[in-house]
């Protein structure tokens, strides 16, 4: 009993020993079980905390689904939000001084006008057909039954791939260097004598597209005929015309930057016109050589058969000095279709016209063929710049045909050739507002009796350009 | 007069060539993939420097980082980058093929296939590597979670991907079902998926999600010197892929802003001693062999495989994996 006793408090102790320490053990297996089970509800509310971060982030920088509408510089564009269709709406405006100063003769209507007042609607449906409308309100335009001059562009393109696309509608033809050039991005307030020889815009269809990473491009179509510098956009005469250019610039992928700004090409026109032909204009858009057109014994001068046109042109840019160049010959078939001791006579006469164009950005931009990227911008804040400065000097000429005199053009009152230099500056303050100074000198040989080019023509040009 | 004209016209002409152009600020953007941004930081201070010595101008690089893809989308849409530096040669295809941005040839316009820096995809773990992991196959054990961006909107998500799939082919003999299954179980291990390299790394290290991040060497090095060897260890798996990010001018967006000069200028410092030492110190491998000796200490070795020849290049390897409905998208409709 004793030892009965004597032995219970050894049991009790040992047995609360061992219950202790499978309690123990229970509670550190317990502990361990919560801690990995805290671990894993941690990294739970981690991840879902983390996905809503992203989901955030992703909600914000979401691309919209609705239509994206852009104001800017470049005036205002509609994107869906596929972005297939686009509809822009851009223009600009060119407010002209034109003054005959010096040794101009004649009557010179020294004034101001609103030289262009072109809205422009342009876009894109389905991603590959282009569309573009170009009106034109400026000073002077008229609607006649064979061309409407308010519709400049009318066309729609359809980017089958960039090497080939067709475009159908109102357009330039692509003939003359300078005029394929935007009248928003000449280097002087008036093209140069090539651009009388060249037609202006016709109707028609042409395939064009882009080769070899746009080494070559091409141009081919066939259009309503017209006259030196005309536009028509009804066919009221026996005429038509197929027109082709090619241009290359070969060096463009080459890396070696002196050299990538060349571009060199040839354009030509073949086909028929009748008709009347329009007068060549000087620099201070003065008519100074006309086809007789008089009246009683004097025969009147109709373009009567076949027509065709050539013309070399090319570029160079580099850094911010460019140069230009372009020469055409225009053969027209020719025939007197009035009275008088000539009456019936027949002739081609082949006029030729040509200029050598260079510019330089002195505060350092760089120059090419599309609109310059002004360094530092007038932006009428505080932190604006003062603009990019371009110098721009040319040399012309044009030269008659001289089986045109003295049956189908009076020697005394239309002049045989003339030259013309030019000097100017540009001030692009942004890519909005352009403001010009040109200064033009021209000597004509021949055509004394006529008061506008029996002595040079001096002019004054200025012109304001805002443009978005 | 004829002749005067001439002089005239002549003098203005020649004046062109004069040099002494006023010297200017010049802004250029490089739109670039998640993980450059201070591999750029660098070279750009840099860079600057050294034109600013040479030409007068004053250069302001902006920097804009997001996934390649998306990066590469933005571009096309009109963002305007003068030059891309992203995460693999797709993307920037997709800017000739998709922007017409740059010309179809770009790669062959600067050395290395205009990939002046390689790197590799290795893990990341956290210190003492509680779920041991050593190899690809490690991480598609169950327990344990991956974090790794999303292979639609991630160049390096890409890389990762066919990394794994490029083991999964080594070890299970090029059995299609079996590596498909390999990597349909390693997504099933990830957690969250992110639309960038540095989103992933955001998770892993600073949210402390995941046992184990699939990650662009040069940024695992990156987040060991930020965040410290006491908290993250590099394992290097027993095989990877090699990663060559291109660069690229964007010819159209330089040529309307004439800053080509300068684009062509930047990308070609990457390539000198300077920017490849530069590329070495963020932990990215250089071109030029004196460099990559001097850093050789710095990048294990790994046996590598190619994207050219383990996937019949990216145009190949986009098509079968990443295109819709492409072995992507099918793994992860079976992993959901």
């Amino acid at each position: 009993m004793q030892l009965k006793f004597a032995l219970m408090p050894a049991l009790l102790a040992g047995s609360l020993a061992t219950s202790s320490v499978l309690y123990a053990d229970e509670t550190a297996d317990t502990i361990q079980a919560m801690k990995k089970q805290i671990e894993e509800l941690d990294q739970k509310v981690r991840i879902l905390e983390r996905k809503r971060e992203i989901d955030v982030e992703a909600t914000t920088s979401k691309t919209p689904t609705g239509p994206r509408v852009e104001l800017g510089a470049s005036g205002l564009a509609v994107n869906s939000a596929d972005t297939n269709f686009v509809f822009k709406i851009r223009g600009y405006m060119q407010m002209d001084g034109r003054f005959g100063v010096g040794e101009t003769a004649g009557p010179f209507s020294d004034t101001f006008l609103m030289r262009r007042i072109r809205p422009i609607f342009e876009g894109t449906l389905y991603r590959k057909l282009d569309y573009r409308l170009m009106l034109d309100f400026g000073s002077g335009i008229t609607s006649s039954a064979s061309n409407d001059g308010f519709v400049q562009d009318a066309y729609a393109n359809l980017r089958l791939a960039p090497e080939f696309q067709i475009q159908v509608g109102k357009m330039k033809e692509p003939i003359g260097l300078e005029r394929l050039q935007s009248g928003a991005n000449l280097l002087f307030v008036e093209r140069g004598f090539p651009t009388l020889l060249v037609p202006n815009r016709n109707v028609g269809a042409m395939l064009q597209g882009d080769l070899f990473s746009q080494v070559l491009s091409y141009q081919a179509g066939v259009f309503n005929g017209a006259s030196d510098g005309g536009s028509t956009d009804f066919q009221a005469f026996d005429a038509g015309n197929a027109a082709g250019r090619l241009f290359t610039t070969p060096f463009k992928n080459s890396g070696v930057e002196a050299l990538e700004g060349f571009g060199a090409g040839v354009a030509g026109t073949y086909g028929r016109f009748t008709g009347p032909m329009r007068s060549y204009l000087s620099p201070g858009q003065r008519a100074i050589f006309s086809y007789v057109t008089g009246t009683g014994v004097l025969p009147n001068v109709l373009a009567d058969g076949q027509q065709w046109r050539l013309s070399p042109q090319g570029y160079y840019y580099w850094g911010p000095f460019g140069i230009f160049g372009e020469y055409v010959l225009s053969s027209q078939d020719v025939r007197q279709a009035g009275g008088g001791v000539s009456a019936g006579a027949k002739a081609t006469l082949a006029n030729r016209a040509w200029q050598v164009a260079g510019s330089w950005f002195i505060t350092g931009e760089k120059n090419s063929w599309k609109p310059v990227a002004v360094n530092e911008p007038v932006t009428f804040t505080s932190n604006g710049g003062w603009g990019a400065v371009e110098l721009v000097a040319r040399v012309q000429g044009i030269h008659i045909d001289d089986d045109a005199f003295p049956v189908f053009a009076n020697p005394t009152t239309s002049p045989s050739s003339a030259f013309g230099w030019g000097v100017g500056v540009n001030w692009h303050l942004n890519r909005n507002l352009k403001v010009s100074l040109d200064f033009e000198n021209t000597d004509f040989t021949g055509g004394k009796k006529n008061p506008i080019t029996g002595n040079n023509e001096q002019v004054i040009f200025g012109q304001v350009q805002v443009s978005f | 007069m004829k002749l005067t004209a001439i002089l005239l016209t002549g003098a203005v002409l020649l004046a062109g060539h004069l040099p002494g152009a006023l010297a200017r600020e010049i802004k250029l953007l490089n739109v670039s993939y998640d993980p450059t941004r201070e591999l750029y930081q660098e070279v750009n201070a840099a860079f600057a420097k050294a034109w600013q010595a040479k030409t007068g101008d004053t250069l302001v690089i902006q920097q804009s980082h997001g996934g390649s893809g998306k990066q590469a989308r933005s571009i096309i849409d009109g963002l305007q980058a003068d030059v891309a530096t992203l995460a693999l040669a797709y993307d920037i295809d997709a800017l000739a093929e998709k922007g017409r941005l740059i010309p179809a040839d770009w790669q062959k316009r600067l050395p290395n296939n205009s990939s002046p820096y390689t790197s590799t995809i290795v893990f990341l773990v956290r210190k003492g590597n509680a779920k041991g992991i050593k190899d690809w196959d490690d991480l598609i054990k169950t327990g344990v979670s991956v974090i790794t961006p999303n292979p639609k909107t991630s160049g390096g998500a890409r890389w990762n991907y066919l990394a794994a799939w490029a083991f999964a082919a080594k070890k299970l003999g090029n059995d299609d079902a079996k590596i498909r299954g390999f990597i349909t179980r390693l997504f099933k291990n990830v957690p969250v998926l992110d639309t960038g390299a540095r989103g992933s790394t955001t998770t892993f290290v600073q949210r402390g999600i995941g046992d184990v991040l699939i990650s662009w060497e040069n940024e695992a090095f990156l987040a060991i010197k930020e965040y410290g060897a006491d908290k993250f260890e590099i394992i290097v798996p027993s095989l990877s892929i090699l990663a060559e990010p291109p660069v690229t001018w964007v010819d159209r967006v330089v040529k309307k802003r004439g800053t080509e000069i300068v684009a062509k200028a930047y990308l070609d410092f990457l390539y000198t001693p300077e920017g490849q030492t530069i590329a070495a110190k963020n932990f990215y491998r250089p071109r030029l062999e004196e460099i990559a000796g001097k850093f050789k200490s710095q990048f294990p070795e790994i046996n590598l495989v190619t994207i050219d020849g383990a996937f019949g290049g990216w145009k190949n390897a986009q098509q079968v994996h990443f295109a819709e409905g492409g072995v992507f998208d099918q793994i992860s409709s079976d992993r959901r």
